[in-house]
């Protein structure tokens, strides 16, 4: 459970902890299509993912998730707002994601205490194959 | 080449009831231990009504309910060859164990590009989902990457 966290105890700047994935393996990703309902065999077999000239992959979605647990260890799930990836790289099974991000901006609009960033999972060879963002209304210090 | 006349289209609106057992299969799959939305106790305690569907659930009722795969045959792209370019929320609310939610999917735009790996269409679908009283949950935002 992430501790409270207070719209003032943040600065621009601020970086939210770095979450470092344990490798993708082969039975995460038949566990992830039996949970999503993506069954696009490129995930799941080597053999579609050869046809389809890329081999196999991850699903974008995934790596989203761990992106989303690595927000919502640091900003209570309650409190975000919008969250936005782009799919910048292919994720293969034993890679290995980290993770990171950082606090660009705060503002206070209409009553509600505003908090951005922006977020990079990246693999072992430091390529990014998500760059996302995120936006939290945050609570007063009272 | 994507059909253009499907820009603006709205799709038949679907139904999907979220159930906990989902919730917990989906943040299992992505190794996120958060037990809010593994222990009602633990969600109720954190400020939760009940064990919360986490950030990228709304997936679920996607791909389980097939509309993706209708959208992607109606905009006649070739799925084998379709990438995920971006997806994008907006959180309005909580969706909980027992919601039903009906989700409004329309294609919002079809583009396309040329780069340096060739030409690839993509494509903009925008979803919108309400619960059981009619109240807007979350809004979905898609880019689809047709590969040429």
């Amino acid at each position: 459970m992430a501790a409270e966290l207070f719209f003032q105890d943040i600065n621009v700047g601020d970086e939210i902890p770095m979450l470092v994935k344990k490798p993708v393996n082969k039975v995460q990703l038949v566990r992830y299509a039996g949970a999503s309902g993506d069954f696009n065999p490129l995930h799941t077999d080597p053999e579609a993912g050869k046809a389809a000239g890329i081999g196999q992959i991850a699903h974008g979605m995934l790596i989203m998730g761990f992106v989303a647990e690595a927000v919502t260890n640091w900003v209570p799930k309650i409190y975000l707002r919008k969250f936005t990836v782009r799919f910048a790289g292919m994720t293969r099974p034993d890679d290995v994601i980290t993770v990171t991000g950082r606090v660009t901006e705060k503002k206070q609009d209409s009553g509600s205490d505003i908090v951005k960033g922006e977020l990079l999972a990246k693999n072992q060879k430091d390529e990014t194959v998500i760059a996302g963002f995120f936006e939290a209304a945050l609570p007063d210090k009272k | 080449m994507a059909d253009k006349s499907m820009v603006n289209r709205e799709f038949p609106p679907f139904t999907w009831e979220v159930e906990r057992g989902k919730i917990r299969e989906l943040v299992q799959a992505i190794g996120d231990k958060n037990p809010i939305y593994l222990k009602r106790e633990e969600a109720v305690k954190a400020g939760y009504k009940d064990t919360p569907a986490s950030p990228t659930f709304i997936t679920v009722p996607m791909m389980w309910t097939n509309i993706l795969i209708d959208v992607i045959k109606a905009v006649k792209i070739n799925y084998a060859k379709v990438l995920h370019g971006e997806e994008s929320y907006e959180y309005i609310q909580e969706i909980y164990p027992g919601d039903v939610l009906t989700g409004k999917i329309k294609v919002i735009s079809i583009d396309e590009k040329s780069g340096k790996s060739g030409s690839m269409d993509l494509i903009r679908l925008e979803t919108l989902y309400t619960n059981q009283r009619n109240e807007q949950v979350l809004k979905a935002s898609t880019l689809l990457v047709e590969r040429k």
